[in-house]
Order: structure tokens, then C-alpha cells, then sequence
């Protein structure tokens, strides 16, 4: 059924695949620009990644105006303004985020201060508040979950107040998303498994939340089965190059299709614990996605049951019976939440994830005032969201 | 010689221009009014900080109305301002008519991105929660129905609070 009225926009060129990274001087010069910034972090530079970047402006007549690999997993607007005065200082005229969501969001909130020609992020906050045109920007992604390459939002934290600011407009996407398996190759495993489940539940969320419309059910769909099929066997086995280049290109489908529908619950418990408690969105993510999925059944049951297929595969899907189809894609999610704790650890409750049990009040407080909640099939009040947390806790 | 081509100057929405006005009058004394009375809305508004303004507004010449807390109490305040802290924006005319009379609820409504936010996003959910109660004071369980996630049940002492609102909350803004 079609929604009575939806909106999609996706406006990034994707380069995908082997050497895809090699013809980034060659976008870079059909924007128009030849000295770029590099915004990265230790991580990504210890992983030796940036030799990649570097070398692919060999011979290029290009000069890379200056590397910034200094962003911090919680980015912040003080890390964007720094990162706005090297880029005047060095004449820069476009951007390029090489790295996971942090400092792909970081990116974007600098191409907002360069841009708007301010030196002060917060004054941007919210929905539509940008009007001037952006720098170039260009993505490489080297984890496989945000798509923060595809998405028109970031978020950063304000140093002063302590608190996760939301930036959304459309001028916010990159114009082009670089996906090469060389860059996601050296992931540790509990990273591959949490980015990836960060990516599936944009796909479910996606795929069951209200604004769920044609062409992001497409994206959905499809990311699902490339993620079943691909992201146990690259937590397995890193060097597996097929399995990574499915999981960069799942990703940025899951992340082509939630900036468009939304997401809901899981991401609003997610990102309040991400705030209170500093666990990673991805291992959040894992956690909350089958309990969310259980919490909306009564609304979502159809939607749910559909995701076995990608899920699943064909002889799960024929075999169940139409009514159970549901409760198996959650056991589904359970089993492979399962899998990739025996596998690498990745945590399965709360408890495990190290969160205190006294702080579950703030976090259902801060998730009923999350604005993805407003997509959530079904209401969560705030004891609503303390049940759900203590569910989590200890499943 | 050929067919001569000039600029054309729209019509007016005169009709549903005055809807939204006369409904945002209402829902203005009505907000005015449940901050007084509803526990909820009442305690939403008091981690509102002193002065914090609220604009509901049609884009892009309105209609509009301001909502201020004053002294601790929330005010309605007609067309005074045409900005404050946050503003919900309609994107035209007829967004904002769907929500107005009203055929859509409010996550809908930002779910078809026909209203847009400008402001902290936690006081916007706040914001939402208090127009979610006010409707089940204002409107009746099958309306509600079709408005919101979930129908809250309507003990004793709410729908008393449901009769001050429309009684003298919505004619005399009490
Ligand atoms: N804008 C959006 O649409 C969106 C969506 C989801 C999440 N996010 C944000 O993204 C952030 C999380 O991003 P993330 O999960 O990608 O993690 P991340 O960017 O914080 O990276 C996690 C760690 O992995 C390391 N790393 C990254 N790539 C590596 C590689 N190839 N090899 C070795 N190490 C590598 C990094 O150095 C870092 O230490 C959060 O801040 C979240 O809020 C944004
Ligand atoms: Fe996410």
C-alpha cells in the first residue's frame, strides 16, 4: 500500500568497488576544486588507511590542502570550529571525510561553518536552517553502518551543554560517496559487527516505521538480504573482500533508505544511551533492534513478516506458515545477535554493554524527547520506555 | 499576430485562510487554558524556561500564533511575535489545513514532512506531547482515534478538565 503521501531524495553519486578510491581526484576535479581537506581520525590513520588517500592523489596535480586526523569518537563543535580554521588556513576548497560516522558527521558540520562563513556550528541546529550553497564534499566511508554517506543529517555534540545537536537539510549530503573494500578491510571485528548492525536497523526501522514509502522499501529490502548473507562471514573473516564490498554497499543502501522514511524506537532508546552512557551506536543498535521490532509487532506484523524473506532466504520464507513468518524474523535477529556474540563479543543486553542500572531513567527521559521517536509505529511514554529498557537490560 | 503570454497573479485561499486563523485562535486559548488545568501539560511546561516562545505558523505569510510562558504560565499571545524559540512551520496553506480541521495527527503530519521544525528538537516533542493531550480535550474518543498513536483513557478528573478547557478555557481563555 502506498503512504497517502511520501517525499525521497538521494542525490549522492556512488563510486563502488575495486580501485574506486583512485578516481577521487578525478571527481574532485569535475567539482571544480584541487585542494582539499581530509577529515579523519586516529583509528582510521593507525589502520593505515590515509596512505590509500594519499596515494590516489599521486600524479594528480592536486594538493591536498591539509589532513585533520584528529577527530574524537564523541565529535564535538569545538573539534568542527578547529577544523574550520585549518581549512581557511590552508586555502582549502572542498572537503573529504575519510572514516566511520564520526568524522563523516564532523565533516558535514564543518562544511556548515565554512559555508554559512561562521565560526560558531550551534547557531545551525535543527531542521532546514542552512541556505547558502556547500563546499564539495566527498565520503569514504570505512566502517559499514551510518550511511552517513547518503543521509542529510549529522550529529555533534555541543561542548558547552553537554548534549547531542541534530543538523538536518538537504544541502547536508555529500555529492559523492566512495566505497572501496580496501578501506573497510581492516575493521576489528566487534567494530564490523556493530557498524553492521547499526546498518540492518536502519533497513528494519526503515522497512516498519511510518513514513515507509516505495523506493525506500526497495533500498530496505535489498540492504537486509546483503547484511544476512554478508555480515557474519566479515566478522568471521576480515580479509573477505566480497563480504565487505556487500556490507559498504548494504549500508548505504539501509542509510539511502532511513533518511528518507526514518527511523524510530531503537534509534531513540540508542541514541540516549549512546549520550548517558558512551557505548557505541552500533552495539546500542544490536541491543534494542529485536525489542523494538516486538515492541511495534501489533502495528507492524504484515511489514515484519516480509523482512523474512531477505532475511531468512527463500526456503525459510516458503516453509513458515504466513502467521509465524513475523515471530521468525525476530528470532532471526535474535540468532544472529547470538552469532556475533560468539563470534567477537558484541554485546547482547545493557548489562553487558557495561550501562549502570541506575541510569535507565534518564535514558527512557532523554528517548521520549528523541526526534526519531516522532516515526515510531506505535506511542513509547516514558514508562513505556522504562519497561523496554529493563527488557533490554538482562535479556 | 500570435498569442501574447503575461505573468498571472494567483488567487486567494480566503476560505482556508480563515479556517486556520480561527482554529489557531482556539487551539491558542485552549493551550492557554490546559496549562492551567491538565497535570500533563502543566508539568510538560513547567521545564520550559521563563520567556520561551512558541510559534505555530503557515508558511509562507501566516496565519500564526505565539504561545509565551509568562511568570511560570503559559500565554497565548496571538500574532505578537513571528519568531521565537520554536517555531512549527506548516509548509502551505493546505498542510496546515489537514492538521487544522483535523484530518492528520501531528506524526503524521512530520512524517509527510508537511510540518517542519525550527528550534531545539527535545522542546518540540515536548510541544507535541501537549498538543497530543489537548486534542483528546478537545475532540472526541473517535477523532482521536485517527489522530493519535494512542488514545489515552479519560478518567473522572480529566474529562472535568475536559469541560473547564471548552467551557471557559477556549471562549475566555481561562
Ligand atoms: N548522520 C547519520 O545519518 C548517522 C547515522 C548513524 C550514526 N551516526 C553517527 O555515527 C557515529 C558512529 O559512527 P561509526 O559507528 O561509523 O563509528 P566511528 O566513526 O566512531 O568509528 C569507530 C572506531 O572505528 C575506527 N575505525 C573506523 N574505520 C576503521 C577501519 N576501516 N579500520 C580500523 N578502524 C576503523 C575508528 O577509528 C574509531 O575508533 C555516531 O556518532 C553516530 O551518532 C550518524
Ligand atoms: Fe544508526
Amino acid at each position: 500500500m502506498l503512504p497517502s503521501y511520501y517525499e525521497f531524495f538521494n542525490p549522492v553519486k556512488i563510486l563502488s568497488g575495486n580501485k574506486a578510491l583512485d578516481n577521487l581526484p578525478y571527481e574532485l576535479d569535475q567539482l571544480g576544486v584541487s585542494r582539499p581537506i581530509i577529515v579523519s581520525d586516529k583509528g582510521v590513520v593507525k589502520a593505515g588507511l590515509m596512505k590509500h588517500v594519499k596515494a590516489a592523489f599521486d600524479s594528480s596535480g592536486m594538493t591536498i590542502g591539509a589532513i585533520f586526523d584528529d577527530v574524537p569518537p564523541d565529535s564535538s563543535s569545538k573539534v568542527v570550529n578547529d577544523i574550520a580554521v585549518v581549512y581557511r588556513e590552508n586555502g582549502c576548497d572542498a572537503i573529504v571525510a575519510v572514516g566511520g560516522g564520526s568524522p563523516i558527521d564532523t565533516a558535514k558540520g564543518v562544511n556548515i561553518v565554512i559555508s554559512e562563513n561562521s565560526d560558531n556550528l550551534m547557531e545551525f541546529e535543527g531542521a532546514d536552517r542552512l541556505k547558502k550553497p556547500m563546499q564539495p564534499f566527498v565520503v569514504i566511508p570505512t566502517t559499514a553502518g551510518t550511511g552517513s554517506e547518503v543521509t542529510l543529517a549529522a550529529v555533534i555534540k555541543n561542548t558547552e551543554k553537554n548534549v547531542k545537536m541534530g543538523f538536518a537539510s538537504h544541502l547536508l549530503f555529500p555529492k559523492v560517496a566512495i566505497l572501496d573494500p580496501r578501506m573497510t578491510i581492516t575493521m576489528p571485528p566487534h567494530i564490523t559487527a556493530a557498524t553492521g548492525m547499526d546498518a540492518l536497523s536502519h533497513a528494519m526501522e526503515s522497512y516498519t516505521c511510518l513514513q515507509k514509502n516505495p523506493l525506500s522499501d526497495a533500498y530496505a529490502f535489498a540492504a537486509i538480504k546483503m547484511i544476512s548473507e554478508n555480515l557474519p562471514k566479515a566478522v568471521e573473516d576480515g580479509n573477505d573482500e566480497d563480504a565487505r564490498s556487500a556490507m559498504a554497499n548494504a549500508s548505504t543502501m539501509a542509510g539511502a533508505a532511513f533518511s528518507n522514511s526514518m527511523c524510530g524506537m531503537v534509534h531513540a532508546l540508542g541514541h540516549s544511551v549512546g549520550a548517558i552512557c558512551h557505548i557505541p551506536h552500533g552495539m546500542a543498535m544490536s541491543i534494542f533492534l529485536p525489542i523494538g521490532l516486538e515492541y511495534n509487532l501489533e502495528k507492524t506484523e504484515k511489514y515484519v513478516a516480509e523482512l523474512l524473506l531477505p532475511l531468512g532466504g527463500m526456503e525459510e520464507y516458503t516453509k513458515m506458515p504466513e502467521e509465524r513468518r513475523a515471530a521468525r524474523t525476530i528470532v532471526l535477529v535474535r540468532k544472529l545477535q547470538q552469532n556475533l556474540y560468539d563470534l567477537c563479543g558484541l554485546p547482547r543486553n545493557l548489562k553487558e554493554a557495561g550501562v549502570p542500572r541506575n541510569k535507565l531513567e534518564s535514558i527512557a527521559q532523554a528517548a521520549i524527547n528523541d526526534g526519531t521517536l516522532t516515526f515510531n509505529p506505535l506511542e513509547m511514554d516514558e514508562k513505556d520506555a522504562m519497561n523496554v529498557l529493563n527488557e533490554a537490560y538482562t535479556w | 499576430m500570435g498569442k501574447q503570454y503575461r505573468p498571472i497573479t494567483p488567487g486567494k485561499k480566503w476560505f482556508k485562510a480563515l479556517v486556520a486563523k480561527i482554529v489557531l485562535i482556539v487551539l491558542g486559548r485552549a493551550f492557554q487554558s490546559g496549562a492551567r488545568h491538565d497535570p500533563d501539560i502543566k508539568k510538560e511546561v513547567s521545564a520550559w524556561p521563563e520567556g520561551f516562545i512558541v510559534i505555530m505558523n503557515v508558511l509562507p505569510f501566516g496565519p500564526r500564533m505565539a504561545l509565551e510562558k509568562i511568570n511560570g504560565r503559559l500565554k497565548y499571545r496571538g500574532t505578537k511575535y513571528d519568531d521565537g524559540d520554536l517555531v512549527v512551520n506548516f509548509k502551505n496553506l493546505e498542510c496546515a489545513f489537514l492538521v487544522l480541521t483535523p484530518q492528520i495527527g501531528s506524526a503524521q503530519a512530520f512524517a509527510e514532512r508537511r510540518m517542519t521544525v525550527k528550534g531545539d528538537i527535545a522542546y518540540a516533542m515536548a510541544f507535541t506531547r501537549c498538543l497530543n493531550t489537548l486534542l483528546t480535550l478537545l475532540y472526541p474518543k473517535f477523532i482521536c482515534k485517527r489522530l493519535l498513536k494512542r488514545v489515552p483513557p479519560m478518567p473522572l478528573k480529566k474529562l472535568m478538565v475536559k469541560v473547564v478547557v471548552n467551557v471557559i478555557g477556549v471562549p475566555f481563555g481561562l
